[in-house]
Order: structure tokens, then sequence, then C-alpha cells
């Protein structure tokens, strides 16, 4: 990054997104990378917060409060659209660690990694991108 | 203030994966698979305006995978399924298991592996950067595979040896060349670049560091 000026940079780190199946798919917390992280010359981490697999968002908050957070706030993996008021608490529980304006909105990952083993449908997609929307005119209008 | 944006990828239609085939396999060329992809990526597009989404991506959906799509970009670099790499891999037995047990299909994912000096034949993005900007007037988003992702994933070491020395002095030459790429970007005015890193929480959260899994 270094002598790279203009463009916010982000990292995004998951524990997989090549099945639906929660159970084969990587599990922890962020501890272990924070320190790497912290040493990091990255705007904005792009993590998950959607599953109890993301582990607590105090981990990250008390290490990066400094940084942007592009908090996952939905599962790209599910047919379940989670509602906006769901995603309101999630994103509410990183307020104590993040400004407002240092959080975006975001899934845990991509809708379809891997061209042939796409973990969702494009309705679905649209709509959990809607639930996110409107969470975040509800979150302006309490924290702006 | 909490601005929404995506992680990157869009579902892709059937049409648009039976193109990708096809021009995986040589049947069409680019021109042809870019009147399949374009109107995929501006419903893409137009999806997530209409959402009413903040940071526009154009969905991934012109590539095969995060990362896999620079074979398409640079030279030294093959397309290879996890199927053909198995026969690279010494203990056949325990990396079949491992892609059974984490539910991996080993045609449908594929790997860009390195065989021979890696130089970028055309920017990785500035494309997809170029056609976004004719899609949306709103601030975009644009993902890159990260460094250590790339050079694990790249580095098949009874092909790559045919250009380096070692993995090391390859994961130098994957630096440059996303330098190159990011500096591109901030002089075109893309006001978001993500570096995947997916493969980090396999690091720390993985009894079996040592192995070679799938990315």
């Amino acid at each position: 990054m270094e002598g790279i000026e203009g463009p916010r940079i982000g990292l995004h780190v998951c524990r997989g997104n090549w099945s639906r199946d929660e159970s084969v798919l990587l599990s922890g917390d962020y501890a272990p990378l924070t320190n790497a992280f912290s040493a990091m010359k990255v705007d904005q981490f792009v993590l998950e917060h959607s599953t109890p697999r993301a582990g607590e968002i105090d981990i990250v908050g008390r290490a990066l409060g400094d940084r942007e957070i592009g908090l996952g706030v939905v599962n790209p993996r599910t047919a379940i659209v989670e509602t906006p008021d769901e995603i309101v608490r999630r994103v509410e529980e990183a307020l104590p660690f993040f400004a407002p304006e240092r959080i975006f909105l975001n899934p845990d990952c991509g809708f379809g990694c891997f061209a042939n083993r796409c973990v969702n449908d494009a309705d679905t997609a649209a709509a959990k991108t809607r639930s996110m929307a409107e969470a975040a005119r509800i979150l302006r209008s309490r924290h702006g | 203030m909490f601005e929404v944006t995506q992680v990157g990828s869009w579902p892709r239609s059937r049409e648009l994966l039976a193109a990708l085939r096809r021009k995986q396999s040589g049947a069409i060329g680019a021109v042809e698979f870019d009147a399949v992809a374009k109107p995929e990526i501006a419903a893409c597009v137009r999806s997530q305006v209409d959402a009413g989404a903040d940071l526009i991506v154009d969905g991934e959906i012109g590539r095969d995978s995060f990362y896999s799509f620079v074979t398409e970009k640079l030279d030294g670099t093959k397309l290879m399924s996890l199927a053909e790499m198995l026969d690279t891999v010494e203990d056949k037995a325990s990396f079949e298991e491992m892609l059974a047990t984490l539910d991996v299909p080993a045609s449908a994912i594929k790997n860009p592996t390195c065989v021979g000096r890696l130089k970028r034949r055309e920017p990785l993005t500035i494309g997809e950067l170029h056609h976004l900007r004719t899609l949306t007037d709103k601030p975009v988003k644009i993902t890159l595979p990260g460094p250590y992702l790339l050079t694990r994933s790249m580095w098949v070491g009874q092909f790559s040896k045919a250009g380096y020395e070692s993995k090391l002095e390859m994961g130098e030459d994957v630096v440059r060349i996303l330098r190159e790429e990011l500096k591109e970007l901030a002089a075109a005015g893309c006001e978001f670049v993500q570096f995947d890193e997916p493969v980090l929480t396999e690091i720390v959260m993985s009894d079996e560091n040592d192995r070679r899994t799938f990315m």
C-alpha cells in the first residue's frame, strides 16, 4: 500500500463460503488475527458478523476501533432473508466500538464466489440487500 | 455512515455459467462471452441500485472465481480444476478426503496455477472498473485477490518451478503485479479496493496448516 493514495483500501477475511453446510466451514473468532490486522495499512476490515461462527464483535472492536469495519450482517448462504430489525441489532452491537461513520453494512461474504458453486440466487441476494438498506435508514435516523 | 455494499460476488445465471464453460473450453471467445455477461452485470448493478445500496460492485459475474480469474490476465498461469491438480498431490487419498469432508466439488473449483514467469498481459480489473462506470454514477468497489491467497494457491511446485526457484520468489512478483494494479485503480479514481484473504483464517483456525487445501 506504500505510496498509493486515493482509494479506500479494504481487507476481507472470512471463514469459507464454498458450502451451505455451516458445519464444514471454519469456526472461531478473529482474536488470533487482530495483531496482524492492526499492523496492516488498511482502512477497512470486511469481516463476518452474521453467524455465531464469527465470534463476538468486542474482539475486533477493541483491537480495530480506529479503523472502519465492513460488518457482515447477512448470511450469503441462506434462503431466509434477515429482517431490517435483526440487522439493526447486529450493527448496534458494534456501536460501542466503532463510530457510525466507520461502519459499513455488507454480507459476510459474496453471494457466489465460485461460478460453479453459487451459494445463493439473485432474488435472495437482492432481498438481503434491500433489508440492509432499510436497516441503514433506521440506523441513520437513530444514530445520525 | 452505515453505507451498504457487497463483499463482491453475485449469483450467476445458468446461461452465464454455460457461456463461461464454453469460453473455458475455447468454443467461444471473449466477445461472445461478453455478449452474455454484460446484460447480466447490468442486471446485477440495477438490483443493487434499486435495493438502495451505496457502493456498487459488478458482481464478479465475468470471473471464474474471485481469484482464479487472474489466469485470463496473467502470462505464466493456467486454470486447473482440482481434479487435474490431484495428480500433483503426493497424498492423494487425504487430499480427496479433505475435499469430501469440506464439501468441495473437485471438478467445479479451479486453481490459478503458476506455470512460468508471471507477467500482466492486461490489467486484472481496470476493465471491470470502466464497465461498471458506464452502468452507475454511484461509488464502486473493486475486489482483488490478496497477495497471500494468490501466492499460496498459485504455487504448485512441479509446475511453478518452470518459472521460479521458490514460492517466495514467485510471491514477490505477485506483490509487484498487485501493486501495479492498485496504482492503476487509484489513478482511475476507484473509490474502494478490497483485497480478499479468506485463507488467513485457515492458518489460525485449522490444525493442519501445512496441508494443501483447495485454495
